[in-house]
């Protein structure tokens, strides 16, 4: 019976259709269920949405003729196990030509590997922390075919900082979730304080897991040591129930965190008691541009919904597309291995709905690893929750970005 | 240390340990009756949620919604009694613990597809704004979850004392065999267990929506702990699991603040199996004798 | 025999040689990967499927031991320096000592609170992996290195292969093992833990070991898991994983080295099963066929309730019409493998695999190993000589029960070589006084000795080892095991080789030595043309005679045999009166219990009267029968008492 199954499988492996050379493939990974789903999800739809529009226009030329793209869809379920097992099955496709995807650290460290080590392009996106890039400047990665799109948790954390500092605050609680993604935010955080200068004193630094729904203790616990605001690192709808937690016992401190805090799963179950958390964002769900406007409504219309659950992680997972697909044009060849020395010297400026990317990454430098990331502190606006919609804390970042966009 | 602080934590606590108390003693109904639990509760208490949630979507005012949210869980319930456990009762075999499981997970796949991934708000009638008791804040949602506990307990202990079913009820939780003598079906009076266990459920689930919001996983942070309240009050004694309930959720609350927020499951972990231990049967269960 | 073997052992290295030959033609990282995983969960499994299988009790704690394990075996790397072999000794020993030191409170629980136990257990051990960060690296994960093997790196298939041997030994042992008397005990305590202690086996210590080796296993498997990922975090090993893992041991099948290794390949294959739309069609319309052809014969032969035929069909029948409604396989996965789950456990509880078992041992006619010739009764039960000595004595002995006096001051002396009777009204005491020489209740006063020594109390265990032996008013059968198998699991003083050897499969020897002797005990009872039939399958009569020779096989000192003719048709109690007379023909002492004058008559050489637990009168059968306080006890069945009739209890 086993065997019978193992057979069925290599030949279902085998026998699966390689029209070598047809196609541009495209694998698409992420969490599409569990907790991080919003995230996954919305990435893939913003990214769909992206390679249907290519499509839809006859496909990126290479070399004589056009070709289109194709999706290979993985969901990954957040599960390092499963991001491992993915990780070694897209290595061993061999006409592949790049992978787009990932939010959890833990699967980044668990896959990624397998790709590097078969030199595969893949560009990280929507999230992953900071480990998923410094892993290879450690490892002293001569050559990295591992790019990041994604607002790194410096840029972050520097960011929910510095706006912590300007409101004049001098003790603030750290909150964060107990996973990965959490702690390293929290390191990061202790990091910047240190960085800018020591201003801010950390009066608590309080814990919740995925699923706590009570967070008296911790909040009475900064309440207690006198924090005057509460830096927050965490996924959804813990993080909401921070905030409820925060009204009940009539904390009326800002809550400043991570740009996760965007995400619809914070902001409908905080209600009104999401009012004015403020967070880092790299997109923001306002027709501000004509490309904006196109992608925001073409998203809605597509999927069925008034709102996109997660904007920051569709708007990344759309231009990443875009900036791959430069890419191809540019090797004019579906090898991942020349659309990687492409994408490391994209020589044209590629318009996407979150700007405008001029050279977006450059050639690695294990001793630098901005070398292979495009987020820079200028991509980022810092974004307020106000009445059940991101929006722009500072109206000059509204109006810089209107500004770009229009030269 | 301030004295509110701590009486604040330890309200909160309480106050969440009654939500497990709820749907620990929804695990005793069905273990009375025919020495089975359903394993896989906390999914019927988020379905439950999430029904109710539909129907105030289509409409349905808040407090008509209350009683179909309450028929769902019960109809489940008798899902559950019906595939999973029925069977292997009849077979004197454990398997309804897996296949309750199953049930679980049958149930977390359909939401997630069905009602999506994502946490969503349940709108509540009740105030969610506080209110200062002595230094204490308290919500409105937060009381009515007391009063709705007790509410459910009550009206269900009183139509097991008061009914000439819920006699039927007593007589074959003290003895099966003995009550079906008596011509007590024992068959039904397990799908009536079954039932009640669902409605404890939904009621659980309608009552906590408003505070923790509506998702798949919402119940299974809270599931673990009813298992611990059940388990450590024993399951057979009634109003025992309220006061572990309480004593649980009051001492997570002071052990997050003091040993670290990372901790707070630890103790009730650890209570949990030293209790079992000690005290197999529960601190309020009865001893039984081994017989031959 | 010989082809039996042939088969058997031949399967086995087929499917061996098969998996490691993989390797070398299919050059391709991914399907390496999943065979790499298979065999961590086929290992993983086995040691599940030891107290999920062969202890019986739902056990939610192994995923916490994969975790564990892994960790343990991450931390002798990059901590302590370690090798491979020893990072993986040391995940078993953690997986041995926390098993072991969890199973002493856990396995004193049954059923919901022992998978409740475990259930904390493994929460427990996350939240710790999670909080001491200092150690473990905490949420952030802890990143290593698979070390190297003398000096040499391995390779994909080089750390295969490895896991391979690994699975193959592990295999290999838990073979050995589950065929010895360790094996035996294990499902006898899940049938009965207190005929298992009152056999002298030991239910704690085997529960204990079970346990501990299940647990070792799985800390293996998590040694084996952190090189093979090489990165590990606590939330991978959590309750979600434990429940695919439980689900996987069912669904293989329970008892079963193949089903584990089938249930490990469902796991490791499931996702990219559903990823194939076509496949994943083939596979449910065939589980539809099974279901309605298994659920049909069953029907229609009758041997399964209308349920247990139906539901499996109506699970897989909503599998097939889901599969056509559904966009997406993948994202129903758990809804699909709880659908097939359903209709295993409920449609064939034996798994796919002891299902596939039972069809292939018919299909190949594959006989069961051939049994040696039975041992001479007087080497088994050696000719004792009376010499009408005091064997055993009771000094004033009480057991109370809260108020209830059940043995109130009882004085009874019990010579070598008597069948000694011990008869009252019902309530009286006697199967009180009898459960309390032999352990199962402690004296709430008095002494019992034995040989004039005081024997131990409150412990079936501790008695039956002193030399006492004992049957039950209601049967106290391992009915899972074959009637071979009950008496050689009783088997005193037959199984000397310690664990490590066994684990090696050097107890053949013993294990013949004892099936040859415990045939003589079961030919002494009638029973030798029956040895391979499973002791619930046997009648009911013949039930009781295997307790009987199951007791023997004790050879005890004293036997006590609590109502033997109790509900069993007249000829069977002419045989059980015969089977009597046999064994007092050995020289063996015996109590008994019984209602049933005319056996008592015929049988004992002294009768004591008890009546609300104190003894009434002594004597010989008819001359207590004739005591005037008996008479007045028994007053109201008098009238039948004086014709003896016998009056069932």
């Amino acid at each position: 019976m086993k065997k019978t199954l193992i057979a069925t499988l290599l030949l279902g492996m085998f026998a699966s259709p390689a029209f070598a050379g047809e196609t541009i493939k495209i694998a698409l990974t992420g969490p599409f269920s569990g907790g991080s789903a919003p995230m996954g999800t919305s990435m893939r739809d913003g990214a769909k949405l992206a390679i249907t529009e290519i499509n839809a226009a006859g496909g990126i030329s290479v070399g004589a003729k056009k070709k289109k793209i194709e999706i290979i869809e993985r969901d990954d379920e957040g599960k390092n196990e499963r991001g491992a097992l993915i990780g070694q099955e897209l290595a061993s496709m061999g006409d592949l030509s790049g992978v787009i995807g990932s939010v959890n650290t833990g699967v980044v460290l668990a896959g990624d590997k397998h790709l590097q080590e078969k030199g595969i392009t893949k560009i990280i996106t929507p999230a992953a922390g900071s480990a998923s890039m410094t892993q290879w400047s450690k490892a002293g990665a001569k050559d990295l075919s591992i790019f990041r799109f994604a607002a790194h948790d410096g840029i972050q954390s520097s960011m929910v900082v510095e706006e912590a500092i300007n409101q004049k605050f001098t003790k603030v609680a750290i909150l964060h979730d107990a996973t990965n993604y959490g702690a390293s935010g929290h390191d990061d955080l202790v990091d910047q304080i240190k960085k800018q200068g020591n201003k801010l004193e950390i009066v608590a630094t309080e814990k919740f897991n995925i699923g706590d729904k009570d967070m008296t203790a911790q909040l009475l616990s900064a309440k207690a040591k006198g924090a005057q605001a509460i830096l927050i690192w965490g996924i959804g709808p813990e993080m909401a129930a921070v905030s409820n937690g925060m009204a009940k016992l009539g904390m009326k401190m800002p809550l400043i965190g991570g740009w996760t805090l965007s995400m619809s799963n914070y902001i409908d179950n905080a209600g009104k008691n999401g009012n004015g958390t403020l967070m880092p964002q790299t997109f923001i769900e306002e027709a501000i541009t004509p490309k904006a406007k196109s992608f925001i409504e073409g998203y809605h219309k597509t999927y069925n919904v008034t709102r996109i659950p997660s904007p920051v992680s569709a708007a990344q997972g759309y231009d990443a597309v875009y900036i791959f697909a430069a890419a191809v044009k540019q090797a004019q060849s579906d090898d991942t291995h020349k659309i990687k020395t492409a994408l490391e010297d994209l020589r044209e400026p590629v318009k996407g709905v979150i700007g405008t990317w001029k050279h977006p990454f450059s050639k690695w430098d294990p001793a630098n690893e901005q070398t292979h990331e495009a987020f820079r502190r200028t991509d980022a606006v810092m974004g307020k929750i106000q009445d059940g919609h991101v929006v722009f804390a500072n109206e000059a970042d509204r109006q810089r970005l209107i500004k770009n966009a229009s030269k | 240390m301030n004295l509110d602080i701590i009486a604040q934590m330890a309200v909160s606590g309480a106050l969440m340990g009654l939500v497990y108390a709820l749907i620990a003693y929804g695990f005793q109904l069905t273990f009375a009756t025919s020495k089975s639990i359903n394993f896989g509760q906390g999914e019927l208490v988020m379905l439950s949620a999430f029904f109710s949630l539909t129907l105030l979507d289509l409409g349905v005012p808040y407090w008509l919604m209350v009683p179909g949210g309450l028929m769902f869980g019960a109809a489940m319930g008798l899902v559950v009694e019906r595939a999973c456990v029925r069977l292997s009762l009849e077979q004197k075999s454990e398997g309804w613990i897996l296949l309750t499981i199953i049930f679980g997970l049958l149930g977390f796949s359909a939401a997630e597809n069905i009602w999506g991934r994502d946490d969503r708000p349940f709108p509540s009638p009740i105030s969610a704004d506080a209110m200062d008791f002595f230094g204490i804040s308290i919500t409105g949602l937060e009381i009515s979850v007391a009063i709705g506990v007790f509410l459910v307990m009550g009206v269900i202990e009183l139509f097991k004392r008061r009914t000439l079913m819920g006699k039927a009820f007593e007589a074959v939780s003290a003895d099966r065999d003995a009550a079906e003598l008596m011509g007590i079906s024992a068959t039904h009076t397990i799908m009536l267990s079954y039932g009640l266990s669902g409605m404890v459920a939904a009621m659980a689930g309608i009552l906590i929506s408003p505070i923790t919001t509506v998702g798949p996983t919402m119940a299974s942070a809270l599931i673990l702990k009813a298992f611990s309240v059940a388990v450590v009050a024993g399951l057979d004694s009634g109003f025992g699991v309220v006061v572990i309930g309480i004593c649980l959720g009051a001492l997570e609350s002071l052990t997050s603040f003091y040993l670290g927020s990372g901790w707070r499951e630890a103790p009730g972990l650890i209570l949990l199996i030293l209790a079992l231990a000690v005290r197999p049967n529960g601190v309020f269960g009865k001893a039984s004798i081994r017989k031959v | 025999m010989l082809k039996r073997i042939l088969l058997l052992r031949g399967t086995e290295i087929i499917a061996l040689m098969l998996l490691a030959s993989i390797p070398l033609t299919v050059n391709n990282s991914y399907v390496l990967g999943l065979l790499t995983l298979l065999t961590i969960y086929g290992i993983l499994l086995i040691g599940l499927d030891v107290t999920v299988g062969y202890l019986g009790q739902v056990n939610l704690a192994q995923a916490a031991f994969l975790g564990l394990g892994a960790y343990a075996a991450a931390l002798s790397v990059t901590v302590l320096g370690f090798g491979m072999m020893g990072a993986l000794g040391v995940s078993m020993l953690i997986g041995l000592v926390l098993g072991g030191l969890l199973a002493f409170p856990a396995l004193r629980l049954e059923g919901p609170q022992f998978a409740l136990a475990t259930l904390s257990f493994s929460a427990l051990a996350t939240t710790v992996l999670n909080e001491w960060d200092g150690l473990t690296g905490g949420a952030q994960g802890l990143s290593l290195n698979r070390p190297d093997f003398f000096g040499h790196a391995y390779d994909a298939p080089g750390f295969y292969w490895l896991c391979l041997i690994m699975l193959a030994l592990v295999w290999m042992a838990m073979r050995n093992l589950l065929a010895s008397q360790w094996g035996r005990a294990f499902e006898a305590l899940r049938d009965s833990p207190i005929a298992t202690d009152a056999m002298g086996v030991g239910t704690f210590r085997h529960k204990v070991a079970g346990f501990a080796l299940g647990s070792s296993l799985g800390g293996l498997a998590g040694g084996l898991y952190a090189f093979n990922f090489q990165y590990l975090q606590p939330q991978s090993f959590t309750y979600d994983l434990m429940v695919i893992l439980l689900l996987g041991v069912v669904l293989g099948g329970r008892k079963s080295l193949w089903g584990a290794f089938f249930g490990a390949s469902l796991i490791v294959l499931l996702p990219n099963l559903l990823s194939n739309r076509l496949l994943f069609e083939i596979i449910s319309a065939a589980g539809l066929l099974l279901a309605v052809a298994a659920g049909s014969r069953g029907w229609m032969k009758k041997t399964t309730r209308p349920f247990q035929a139906l539901a499996p069909v109506v699970a897989m029948g909503l599998l097939v019409v889901g599969g056509f409604m559904v966009e997406n396989t993948e994202n129903w996965r758990k809804a699909i493998f709880a659908l097939m789950l359903f209709s295993v456990v409920v449609g064939l509880p034996d798994g796919i695999m002891g299902f596939a078992a039972r069809y292939l041992t018919r299909l190949f006619r594959i006989a069961p190993s051939t049994l040696p010739s039975a041992s001479n009764l007087d080497d088994v039960l050696p000719l004792k000589q009376s010499d009408n000595g005091v064997l055993l004595e009771l000094k004033d002995l009480k057991r109370y029960f809260g108020g209830v006096k059940a043995v109130d001051g009882i004085c009874m002396t019990v010579r070598k070589g008597h069948v000694h009777g011990l008869i009252g009204p019902n309530g009286s005491g006697k199967s009180t006084a009898v459960n309390v020489i032999s352990g199962l209740y402690a004296p709430t006063a008095g002494e019992v000795l034995l040989l004039g020594i005081a024997l131990p109390t409150g412990s079936l265990f501790k008695v039956a080892r002193a030399g006492v032996s004992r049957t039950f008013q209601n049967l106290q059968l391992f009915g899972e095991l074959s009637a071979l198998d009950n008496v050689m699991l009783a088997m005193k003083g037959a199984y000397r080789v310690p664990l490590p050897l066994v684990l090696l499969g050097l107890s053949k020897a013993e294990g013949h030595r004892a099936q040859a002797d415990a045939l003589a005990l079961l030919e002494l009872v009638g029973l030798k043309d029956q040895a391979r039939v499973h002791a619930k399958d046997l009648t009911y009569g013949s039930q009781r005679f295997l307790e009987i020779a199951r007791a023997l096989a004790r050879k005890p000192e004293l036997l006590i045999l609590d109502e033997p003719a109790a509900g069993l048709a007249h000829p069977d109690v002419s045989v059980l009166v015969s089977i009597i007379k046999t064994i007092r023909q050995r020289g063996i002492t015996m109590i008994l219990i019984e209602h049933h004058m005319d056996v008592v008559s015929e049988l004992c050489d002294v009768v004591t009267v008890i009546d609300s637990g104190q003894v009434i009168a002594q004597g010989t059968a008819d001359e207590v029968k004739r005591d005037p306080k008996v008479i007045k006890a028994y007053l109201g069945a008098a009238a039948d008492e004086a014709d003896a009739t016998p009056v069932p209890a």
